[in-house]
């Protein structure tokens, strides 16, 4: 096992772990707060089909224009605030007349799949090419570090509006329809293209210091093998950075997954989605802001309490960050 | 210093001849059908010929590489769609087949709109991050910090294309407080610019001020305690002036890089504020192309924001070692 002493990694074995990573985030009264919304968006996530049974409507149905005396003939809800009322717990969608409730419900379903596969992609490949290249060193390492500057030179969400539209021309036959499970394809292939790439530079300036550590040089003395030296004795040693990594990207790929449909190149209709919400509430909040209040406030505590936990994972597993 | 400028500039120079390169490779190489993208979705099977043949598709990828290059350094001549041809002047970014201008004339004419909304959002930005950041520093630990704390995680989770409506529904068109946001050019009428940037440049600098704020207080509170400090410190320099002159020049490193990135992403183009604010800009612009399928504007958009995030993260090396003699020398 792999000695660790002055790094601030204290995860590397169970022993290590005295209070478990888990318990130190319960302890910290924010990290224990932001960790109940996330795990209650979770839920809420995984239970939508049945929270929306029980509560007896679905995301796609017209209502407001299927039955009377809901919307106005401008397609405003009638009632006060977005309609909102005991059959409509959220109000309405103006125009359309969908219910708000199950499509915020739903729209946290395809947030979190694009976020999370997004997030498991890029940590993978970041974690590949930053091993790889800080153990590596030498040519493959100055190669690595002018591609990440020509790659970050790049606008970023100028690049993903640009290249959403490409990688679909290259999926699609033009003229032909999206199926749903390509567009969630391509926004993941589109952040996965450019996310690894910041992970990928701070795990080889990590990599490289710890390369040069007695413990792997021992290990490599003794006659490891490479595989030997990047699994077991430098692998457990950014495992920290790994996690905290995934928990600041899930965020992050949940606020530009939301930009891209507001832009209207992201998820189309009709699968439930906040970003288009937020779209569609901006044409109409000078007259029912309801609409555009409720996925952006849903954004909003998704984003904190993401953030929050990624601070708190933080400082769970780095004894020192607590005190800057 | 000189040689670190020539290395700096040498690299810069690298940098953006790659840029270049992978640009054209993403754009003109990997989709489907360049020039149907190029013509966009009303385009008949003629006119997509026709911009076949004006674009060089039919020539191999390293010669219209190359014409692309020569069009950027020395200017080029293009065949529009009807047949018509115009001069297109350096630095030719190409053409763009749907507004029939070379899309380095269609980018500069959204140019000043982008510039002002940086300059205003940048002065926001450094007075509220510098600001917080400088206060939670002092007061670490305190109330007043975690209450900064707070609101600077605010700033960092909030999307603007939700904070950006709020704030135009209460300032605006609640209360009035607030003209309705728009450009007009400064020359024209500096208080009309101002009043109409206003509510966009708060708005953008409180949103990008979050992580500028949290980088200068940690920054702080790390120079804070270096022995130079301390050294002043005991030798009788009072606390704040201690800081002011010693300790902010030692943490400025970090941050000038961060704002050189900062000013450079700003100016490629805002997108989300400038559509929030329905201000045209080239961040605009280039949303517009994207939607309308305009493939060389939207090429000729994303280069040259990178130039920008170049440039600027150039200068802010540059600035940095001219601050602190180990970087030049290392």
């Amino acid at each position: 096992m792999a000695v660790v002493d002055a790094v601030p990694v204290p995860a590397a074995g169970p022993a290590a772990a005295a209070p478990g990573p888990l318990r130190r985030i319960l302890r910290d009264r924010v990290g224990a707060a932001a960790l109940t919304v996330v795990v209650l968006f979770l839920l809420l996530a995984a239970g939508a089909p049945l929270i929306a049974a029980l509560y007896g409507r679905n995301p796609v149905e017209h209502y407001g224009q299927n039955a009377p005396g809901l919307l106005s003939d401008g397609g405003l809800p009638m009632l006060p605030n977005g309609g909102i009322s005991g059959d409509f717990w959220f109000g309405l969608e103006p125009g359309l007349g969908r219910d708000v409730f199950t499509q915020l419900l739903y729209g946290i379903r395809t947030s979190l799949l694009i976020a999370f596969a997004a997030a498991t992609v890029t940590t993978a490949l970041g974690v590949l090419a930053g091993v790889a290249v800080g153990y590596l060193g030498g040519i493959a390492d100055r190669l690595f570090g002018f591609l990440a500057n020509v790659l970050l030179a790049f606008p970023t969400l100028l690049l993903l509006l640009a290249l959403s539209p490409i990688i679909q021309s290259r999926l699609v036959d033009p003229g032909a329809a999206e199926p749903e499970w390509m567009q969630f394809l391509v926004l993941i292939l589109v952040f996965s293209a450019f996310g690894w790439i910041p992970l990928a530079l701070s795990l080889r300036a990590t990599v490289r210091s710890l390369r040069e550590r007695d413990f792997v040089q021992s290990a490599r003395a003794q006659g490891a093998s490479r595989f030997h030296v990047v699994v077991h004795e430098l692998l457990p040693n950014v495992r920290s950075q790994l996690l905290v990594h995934a928990t600041m990207a899930v965020p992050t790929y949940v606020a530009s997954e939301a930009a891209l449909s507001f832009l209207g190149v992201g998820i189309t209709e009709p699968v439930p989605d906040w970003g288009r919400m937020i779209s569609r509430g901006s044409e109409v909040f000078q007259a029912d802001p309801t609409y555009l209040v409720f996925p952006g406030v849903a954004l909003l505590l998704f984003v904190i309490a993401f953030n929050l936990l990624g601070d708190a994972v933080r400082d769970a597993l780095d004894p020192r960050s607590g005190t800057r | 210093m000189l040689s670190f400028v020539l290395r700096r500039t040498a690299q810069a120079l690298a940098v953006l001849v790659a840029v270049s390169a992978a640009a054209f490779a993403l754009f003109y190489a990997a989709p489907a059908d360049p020039a149907r993208a190029a013509c966009g979705p009303r385009c008949d099977s003629g006119q997509v010929a026709a911009v076949r043949q004006s674009m060089g598709l039919d020539q191999p990828l390293a010669a219209q590489y190359t014409d692309y290059l020569t069009g950027v350094l020395a200017g080029r001549d293009i065949d529009d769609v009807d047949g018509s041809t115009i001069h297109c002047d350096a630095p030719c970014l190409g053409y763009s087949y749907r507004l029939h201008q070379p899309v380095s004339e269609a980018l500069a004419d959204h140019l000043p709109v982008t510039f002002s909304l940086t300059a205003g959002a940048l002065a926001v930005l450094l007075v509220l991050g510098l600001g917080t950041g400088f206060v939670s520093a002092l007061r670490h630990g305190r109330r007043t910090d975690r209450l900064l704390s707070g609101f600077t995680l605010v700033g960092a989770s909030v999307q603007i294309y939700f904070l950006g409506y709020i704030a135009q529904w209460v300032l605006v068109y609640s209360t009035g407080l607030l003209p309705l946001p728009s450009y007009t050019p400064p020359a024209e009428d500096p208080a009309a610019w101002a009043g109409g940037m206003l509510l966009p440049w708060l708005v953008l600098g409180f949103v990008n001020s979050a992580v500028f704020a949290r980088l200068s207080r940690s920054q702080l509170l790390e120079t804070m305690n270096e022995e130079y400090v301390r050294t002043a410190r005991a030798k009788g320099l009072g606390r704040l002036r201690a800081h002011l002159k010693y300790t902010s020049r030692g943490a400025a490193g970090p941050l000038v890089q961060l704002l050189g990135l900062e000013a450079g992403a700003l100016l490629g183009g805002a997108v989300i504020t400038e559509t929030v604010f329905g201000l045209n800009g080239v961040g605009r612009f280039a949303a517009q192309a994207v939607a309308g399928q305009d493939l060389p504007a939207v090429v000729g958009a994303v280069l040259l924001a990178a130039c920008f995030v170049v440039l600027f993260v150039a200068l802010a090396d540059l600035a940095v070692a001219w601050l602190d003699p180990r970087v030049r020398l290392s």
